[in-house]
This record gives structure tokens, sequence and C-alpha cells, in this order.
């Protein structure tokens, strides 16, 4: 336990997986902002040109998918896509299981704003197998969404003759972890299987013990099906300084975005993450593995834009991370189909206990936030 | 010569009972009077500050009960000014408002509106009790005044404005970015340069601050008397009193008291 | 004779953060509007916030002018507070010359706009006490205060415990003479020096 340690810039914690630290104690998210302030952007614009260039349709036929969700991140960068860079951008959305009437909303304004849409409905029924086995053996709550949300936006694109693919942020460089997508735009399928979901797909699928035929949306196209292609998944945050608080501002502004009423749990923003109630419950199973929560994450970029300083973001995390999200738990429930017993034993599971000891039967931390 | 310090202000949004954050003028509830007595420990945030402002936001007028409790509330643990304002059109609002509790009343819309109301506030009350708020925003490039919360655009520019609402009989200026509010990005000094020249009265500056550089950077220009925050959850917690001493600390004229001292003399007697 | 200290209610002044501000310190509080309560008290505080005219018309129409005086001669201690100070001198320019209660010889005028500084005075200022003790004692070097006031009372060379206050010009911030005591500043409103000040008050 007295290993731990925070950056001393803003808060992320050394057990964040994959980050790394300076001499100075500045974890890689917050190195990577300061090179952001002097890096050759132009350069990467022009690059970002010429990628867009190679896909333009010449026939009307759509170029490039965004993946949305509704939220500020995909809205901003569809509406770069089109409105700023001319492409015929088709915005696919994996509707997540547990959505929130907000993120309903904000979904539906984005599309009421102007742009071309998808939304793949998974079978939930299959989706739940997969959230819940990937809850049990991951950690991730909502690993089948997780896992469609990578896999079937490529597979509708291939399936559509679109070979280029825009996620938002390779949440990697800009929160901390694998330095991996710094300077490369492009990433491929095996990167996404061995970090974006931890390499936990081929146990959850066994697990789940489902037929191929049920899982079109959740797997990953086949080489066989890539075969001739030159399929391109970039990550937006590659070509542009990626700035959450802009992209909301760019979202309120052009896409309809809306805030909730009041904090979300485990934080003190409104306006992120808005879209479905199991985020709640990810971030708070990422707190009992590692030690921190949503505000810890929200308090990082707030002091990486420069909105706030260290010693106002430890008041914030002390105040609001790890929230047991009390809220939702009938709802999980329900949706598992567990007892609170069952649920219970599941969260003990991915409490680290060199973090935390139980008391009063909750996961309380030994550690104190410096 | 004078050495009338420059202040340090925290202003609370009230809403329904609750405690609310402003981001461009969309609020998000934070917590109501036990949150904020909690995590603010109110009597200990009422040290590090030179004021308090309590602005009702609340669009309809039954609030106004609910705000005045409030009021009176927040005054029982603060020793410093209480300015008390949202909706007030009448010597009867200001008079309710100033008999819960808040030492200055602050005004709007009337300013726009209904300006002989400022007339008689101010021969009522006295115009040091009269604290003129004025929302702006960039329109098209060009810095605009609104209104009623901020829905209304006045038909002036900015500059236009301050000058007309100068010669009414007002205390303070109470100067508020739409475009910097609850951003964090820091107070929008182009404000400033709206003022108009040998404006008589002190200058309260508020919109965007996140952090304590922020409150350096504007109480360091001479055009500001004083600066004011609304940011519930950047100054949570002892952040107001880590604030203000830094600001001490940096050499910044602000007033200065002991509060060890001020908690000897609880129930001294 | 009650041991409580009344606060003078006559519809001007921020009474609740006097009250407040006492109960603070451990005093027991009447807040009255009754000549009677006024003059049978052992320490009496005259608040005070607007207008010098106005606030003499009520306190005439109420009789408590007479009550204040009273008990003045008496010797009981009195302490008057921002406006409430100012209406101890012998008259203000204020809304055209009105008379004032005439208990210390000052008079009251306007802060002259020539002298380069914003009007109303508005904010936390230090001020110079000419002694330790008294209505001054435990206080810090040149401790601040709350002022808001466009009116300010002369020093005029007074000779009793006093202090002065810099604004423009030098003027008079809080006098201790004998048994009656002012404050152009807010007690109740200025943190831990304030607060001390209501404290010795209380003691005396």
């Amino acid at each position: 336990m007295s290993n731990v340690f925070w950056c001393t810039n803003c808060l992320n914690m050394s057990t964040r997986p994959r980050v790394s630290f300076d001499s100075r104690g500045w974890c890689n998210a917050c190195q990577w902002m300061e090179e952001k302030r002097t890096l050759d952007w132009g350069a990467r614009q022009q690059e970002l040109r010429t990628l867009l260039h190679r896909h333009k349709s010449p026939n009307g036929r759509f170029d490039c998918v965004t993946t949305v969700s509704g939220g500020k991140d995909g809205s901003y960068v569809s509406y770069n896509v089109q409105h700023v860079h001319g492409m015929n951008p088709l915005a696919i959305t994996v509707t997540p299981a547990l959505a929130l009437e907000i993120g309903n909303r904000n979904l539906r304004n984005f599309i009421d704003s102007g742009y071309n849409h998808l939304q793949v409905n998974a079978d939930p029924t299959v989706m739940r197998i997969l959230n819940r086995e990937g809850f049990l053996l991951t950690g991730f709550p909502y690993f089948g969404w997780l896992m469609a949300m990578q896999a079937a936006p490529i597979r509708l694109a291939v399936n559509l003759g679109v070979n280029l693919i825009f996620y938002g942020e390779d949440g990697e460089v800009e929160y901390g972890g694998s330095t991996a997508l710094k300077n490369k735009a492009i990433y491929d399928i095996d990167f996404m299987r061995k970090i974006y979901l931890e390499g936990g797909q081929d146990k959850v699928l066994k697990a789940s013990n489902l037929p191929i035929e049920k899982l079109f949306f959740f797997m990953f196209p086949t080489e066989a099906e890539l075969a001739g292609r030159t399929l391109e998944i970039a990550h937006w945050s590659y070509f542009e300084s990626w700035d959450p608080y802009r992209n909301y501002l760019t979202a309120k502004e052009h896409c309809g975005l809306e805030e909730a009423d009041a904090s979300n749990s485990g934080t003190f923003t409104n306006f992120a993450q808005n879209d479905q109630a199991l985020y709640a419950l990810h971030t708070y199973v990422m707190y009992l593995k590692f030690g921190f929560g949503r505000a810890t994450q929200d308090v990082g970029i707030e002091i990486r834009r420069g909105a706030m300083d260290r010693e106002q973001g430890v008041q914030l995390v002390k105040l609001y991370d790890g929230h047991y999200p009390e809220e939702y738990i009938d709802l999980y429930l329900d949706y598992y189909g567990m007892t609170r017993a069952e649920f219970d034993a599941a969260l003990d599971r991915w409490a680290n206990t060199e973090l935390f000891e139980k008391k009063s039967g909750r996961w309380t931390p030994t550690f104190e936030v410096q | 010569m004078t050495s009338v310090k420059k202040r340090l202000i925290f202003t609370l949004l009230f809403n329904e009972d609750r405690f609310m954050l402003s981001r461009n003028f969309r609020l998000q509830q934070v917590g109501d009077i036990g949150w904020l007595e909690k995590n603010y420990n109110f009597r200990e945030t009422a040290l590090s500050i030179d004021e308090l402002v309590i602005l009702n936001v609340e669009r309809n007028r039954e609030s106004s009960e609910r705000f005045r409790f409030h009021t009176q509330r927040l005054n029982d643990d603060c020793f410093v000014p209480i300015a008390a304002g949202g909706g007030v059109r009448s010597v009867d609002d200001a008079r309710a408002l100033l008999r819960s509790g808040a030492d200055k009343v602050v005004i709007n819309s009337i300013l726009d509106s209904d300006p002989m109301s400022v007339e008689e506030l101010a021969s009522e009350f006295g115009s040091q009790c009269l604290v003129a708020s004025v929302d702006a925003k960039r329109v098209d490039g060009v810095i605009r005044p609104f209104v009623e919360n901020g829905s209304r655009l006045v038909d002036a520019t900015l500059g236009e404005y301050l000058t007309r609402i100068a010669n009414l009989p007002i205390g303070e200026l109470y100067l508020n970015s739409m475009d910097r509010d609850g951003t964090g990005q820091g107070y929008d000094l182009e404000l400033l340069d709206c003022l108009p020249d040998g404006l008589q009265v002190p200058v309260i500056l508020a919109g965007g601050a996140g952090k304590p550089e922020h409150f350096s950077a504007a109480l360091s220009d001479p055009r500001v008397d004083a600066v004011a925050t609304a940011h519930l959850f950047n100054f949570v917690g002892n952040a107001l009193e880590l604030s203000r001493q830094r600001l001490l600390n940096d050499g910044m004229n602000l007033a200065k008291w002991n509060s060890q001292h001020l908690k000897r003399l609880a129930s001294i007697l | 004779m009650s041991d409580a200290v009344v606060v003078i209610d006559y519809g001007m002044g921020n009474l609740f953060s006097v009250e407040s501000a006492l109960r603070y310190l451990g005093a027991e509080v009447t807040l009255s509007a009754d000549p009677e309560v006024v003059e049978s008290a052992r320490q009496v505080i005259l608040p005070g916030v607007g207008s010098f005219r106005l606030a003499m018309e009520r306190l005439t129409a109420r009789h408590l002018d007479e009550a204040i005086q009273r008990f003045v001669t008496r010797g009981d201690q009195l302490l008057g507070i921002c406006l409430g100070m100012q209406l101890l001198g012998t008259a203000s320019s204020e809304d055209g010359e009105t008379a004032g209660l005439g208990i210390i010889p000052n008079r009251v005028d306007r802060f002259d706009d020539l002298l380069g500084v914003k009007v109303p005075h508005v904010g936390f200022n230090s001020i110079t006490p000419s002694t330790a003790s008294g209505l001054f004692a435990n206080l810090p070097l040149s401790p601040d205060f709350y002022f808001v006031h466009s009116y300010r009372l002369a020093v005029n060379g007074m000779t009793s415990p006093h202090a002065t206050c810099e604004y423009g010009e030098t003027f008079l911030a809080a006098f201790d003479v004998g048994n009656v005591r002012g404050t152009q500043f807010h007690p109740e409103k200025s943190q831990s020096n304030g607060l001390q000040v209501l404290q010795n008050f209380l003691a005396a």
C-alpha cells in the first residue's frame, strides 16, 4: 500500500494500468498535455486532409464512419468531419444496456441537428449475457456493449464499403496509459482487442456459451472478410489537440447537447458520460480495482485544461470519488438477475485488498489521496 | 491615497432549496444547505472571504420565502457583509431581503426595465446598499448586456449600458461574464474595457474563476476592486482559505484577520 | 434593569447581523423600538444604514431620541454603528442639513468627489486607533474593518480615544468617549477584528 503514489500534477494514480511517470512525478497524460502545446498540429492536420482525401467518395457514398453515443466526443468528431472537412460520414451508435433518458435525448438531438445515422441494437438478451459474464470475469460491467462498440461499427463499415473509421480519443494517451498511439493515427483490431478490451474477449465469449450466429455485432470481422481492404481505424485525438471541454462546448452549440440536472454519480460533472446507467458501476469497479474513480478522472481533465489546481482537485476527489452507485442498485440487480448478496460478492472479487478494507459492508480506502 | 483593500467574494446561486453551479448560465444542482454546511464548513469558509453574495436564480417568484430563510441561515455563520438578490423589483422586495440578514441588495433587470425604482430604492435604503449586477456576453463579436437571468438582450453595447447605469444611484458594480461563467477558464478582462471613464463605484468582476491564479490575475488589474466566484465545486473544502493565503503571500492587498482569534471569541461571556 | 443588550429597532439597519454577532459572543440580546426598554437597559446599540434625515425623523417620531439622550446622561454604555455613529454627531449635510443627536461635537459630511477616490467607501480598510485599550483593546496593528458609507464624521481634533482611517482624507473611524462609543465600520461584518470590538464594548 505504501508504494502507491499520485501524479504530482493531476492526481492520476500509480495503480492505473500502463501509466508511466517522469522524474518530476508527472504522469504521461500530463506530459502529453505539455507536448500538445508545442506540437506541430499543422503537420498533423495535413495528414488528416491527406487521409480524408484518400477516402473521399466521388459518388455520394458514405466515405467514413464516426462512432457516436449522442455525447460530446462523438458529436464533436462528427461535426468536424462533416462540416469542417466536408466528408460524408455515417454516424453509428451501438445502443447500450440501461440507456439513460438524457442519453436518448442527446442522441436524438445529435441526429436532428443533421446527420446520417445508424443505430445498432445488438440483441439485448445477448448483450445482457455478455455484460454479465464480463462483469464476473473481467470486472467490466458492460463488457458486452464494449465489444459491440468496438466491433459493430467496423463490421458495418466493411459491409458498406467504408474503409475509414474514426473513434474519438485514444484514452490511453489522453488520460494516462499506453503511449503506443501517441504518434500514430491508425491502429488495428489487434490493438483494440489487446488494449481496449484488455484481452478479455475470448474468455467472455467462451463463458457465455453463445453460438456464433448470435454474435455478429460482438465480434470483429475475420481476416477473410478484411482481405483486400485497407481498413483504417483512426483516433481523432491524433490529428487535433484533444480537449473534452471544447468538445462539450461544440456539442452544445451545434448538436443540441444537454447536461444532466445534477452531478453524475461519483463525480461533480454533469456533461459527460450521460448515456448509460452501467457507467456508474464501471467506475465504481474501477475504484475498487485501482483506488481511483470517476471524480479523479474528471479532476485530471480539469487540471490539465487549466481550470483547477491540484489542491482543489484533492478536495473534490475526497468528496466524490468512489461513490457506491446506490441509486442504481435495484436496476443492476434486476438487469443481471442477481441477488444483492451475489452482486456484492461479484464486487468483492475486484476490490484490491491492499488499498481497501471492508467496514460495515462497504469497501473503504486505507489510503488517503495526496 | 487609499488603503481600502481588494476583496475576494463568494457567490452562491440558489434555486428551489438547492445551491447550484452555473456554466454559461445553464444550472447544475450541487446540494442543499446541509451539503453546503458540511462540505464548505460554512463557518470556516466565511473566514476566508470578504463578502458573500447570494442570488436567487429561480425563475418563479414563489421561492422568495425559502430564499429569505436561507439568507438568514447563512447570515448566522457569517461575519462579513452579505448581498442578496434575484428578482428584486420593488422596495418591498428589497426590504424583505434586508430584514432577512442581507446588508446589500443586488439588482439586475430593473436597471434596464425600471430605472425609477432604482431611484426609489436608493432614496429608501441609500445608494451604497445597491449592487448593480450586469451580465454580458459576446454577440457577433460585440460585448452586449443581458437581463432576466441572461435571457433578454438589452438594446445597447455593454459600454453604453454601463454608462447609462453609472448615472443611477448605485453603490457597486458586479460585472459578470456569461461567456466565461462556470468554465474555469479565467475572468474575461476585456469586459473592463467597457467601463465608463471616471466610474465612481467599485467594480466586482465575476465569471470564469476556476483556480486561485485567476483571482491574482484579475485583482492585479487596477480597474478591479473585487473578484467574485460562484464555482461551488472548485472551491470546496478549504480551497478558499488556501486561495486567500496564497494571495496574501503574493502581496495582494486583501484584508487580514485572525480566524483563531474569531473562534476564541465564541461564547466568551 | 435587564442584563440583555438592547439593539434599537427603528426600521433601519441590519439588526439580525448585529444580534447574531452578539449572540456568538454569548450576550443576551433584545431588539426594541420601545423608549422605555431603551432607557432601562445597561448597554444599548444604535445601528443604522441609509439616510440620516430619515433616521432622525424615525427616532424623533418614536421618542427614541429623548430616550437615548437620557440613557447617555445617566452614564450607561452606548455604541453607535455606521449611520448610528453618525447620528450621535451634531448635524449632517445628507439630504439637506439635518440636526443629529449632538452627543459628540463632530459633524457629518460627504466624501469630497475631488479626493480622487470612489464614493461610497466600500470594503475593508485599516484604522489607526489612538490607544490600545477600551474599545480598541486586543486588536492587531492596523486592523481591517468593513466600511460602507458615502458620508463620514470629521476628526475635528478629537482628543478622547478614537481611531482614524485614510480614504482620500483622514476621517473619524471610531471613537470611545466616556460611556459613548461609535464605529463607522460594521463590527458585526468585520470578522475577528469586529467581534473583538463588540466584545470590548460588552465588557465595558
